[in-house]
């Protein structure tokens, strides 16, 4: 892996000098990680520039997939619709290909894609109790506290706790949804439009729904947002 | 042909946790509402074993979970819900599952 440089301080000889160390120990599932990955790459299952190559994808994609989708549902009535029926297949429209998100093979886990709605009466929030899943080519890469037993274990147990933590207050009259994503589907929440968003452009609106109110664990806020354009925001037009 | 229509009360079998089922423990023994099909996948006893062309497949079902019945110490409101899936294997009725 690392290149081992060796660093001589000014002054110290040669001869006397401590053993370098080098960074922080690799942990076992990374041992297990290159292992797998090295056989993988002897038995021709994908090449080293193949890995490269998904890395790279899976290090650069971010919600604004997301993102988009839920604006145009907000202001696209006929595209809302779709998106609830086929989330799959409604992907693509904002240019998120599901099936085949790398362009190199589907990865077994991204099958079946489903939003989910929230509305006066429910909050919906995800979760995956078993290992991590997660909509990657339409949210990126998950949080690392997404990934953590302590939000897994207790966001099935203890949601309303775990969501005043993140800050946000569910009303008692409000039906909060978990859906632990143990099978094939994976999920994403869209978010109720705010108030005072009427005549938002897509873009605008766009910049508000950040990965964690697709998440479920936060809504959208237009206060400290509204006053600010998309682009300051790391939004796209 | 599925088993189990939506609205139909289910309870989740409490099977042996030896291999790989993606059926949580949280949820054994457990009785919720059908609220969704969805298509025929391969089970994940066999796609774990590789067989992720040649597996069985079954039905899987959404099973709608008020927290209440999940965890008897549930802290938040009666409207609480969870939402998960499993296949057919693992749901019986929730009549059977009483007796």
């Amino acid at each position: 892996m690392g290149a081992h440089h060796h660093h001589h301080g000014n002054g110290h000889s040669h001869d006397d000098h401590e053993p370098i160390r080098e960074a922080p120990e690799i942990s076992e599932f990374e041992v297990l990680e290159l292992a797998v990955r090295e056989l993988s790459i002897e038995k021709g299952l994908f090449s080293a520039e193949d890995h490269r190559r998904f890395s790279e994808w899976a290090e650069n994609i971010g919600p604004a997939g997301g993102s988009r989708l839920v604006a145009k549902a907000w202001t696209d009535p006929e595209f809302k619709r779709r998106l609830l029926d086929d989330g799959t297949a409604t992907c693509a429209e904002v240019g998120i290909d599901w099936r085949d998100p790398t362009g190199k093979g589907t990865p077994s886990d991204y099958t079946y894609f489903y939003v989910l709605e929230n509305t006066p009466d429910v909050h919906n929030v995800i979760v995956c109790t078993l290992c991590s899943c997660y909509p990657r080519p339409v949210l990126g890469m998950s949080p690392d506290w997404y990934r953590t037993p302590n939000y897994r274990r207790r966001l099935v147990r203890r949601p309303r706790e775990v969501l005043a933590e993140f800050g946000l207050h569910v009303p008692p009259s409000v039906e909060v949804r978990v859906h632990d994503s143990n099978q094939k589907s994976r999920f994403m929440v869209m978010p109720m439009r705010p108030a005072g968003t009427d005549d938002w452009t897509e873009a605008e609106l766009a910049a508000i729904v950040t990965r964690d109110t697709m998440i479920g664990v936060a809504v959208p806020q237009v206060d400290w947002t509204a006053t600010r354009a998309p682009s300051e925001l790391g939004g796209h037009r | 042909m599925t088993r189990f229509e939506i609205g139909d009360r289910v309870t989740v079998r409490d099977a042996t946790t030896l291999f790989h089922t993606r059926t949580q423990a949280y949820t054994r023994g457990c009785t919720g509402v059908v609220v969704e099909h969805r298509p025929d996948w391969i089970i994940p006893e066999d796609e774990a074993w590789g067989r992720d062309r040649d597996g069985r497949t079954e039905p899987f079902y959404v099973v709608r979970f008020r927290q209440s019945e999940l965890w008897s110490d549930y802290t938040g409101f009666e409207i609480d819900t969870l939402e998960t899936e499993f296949s057919e294997r693992w749901l019986e009725p929730a009549e059977e599952a009483a007796t």
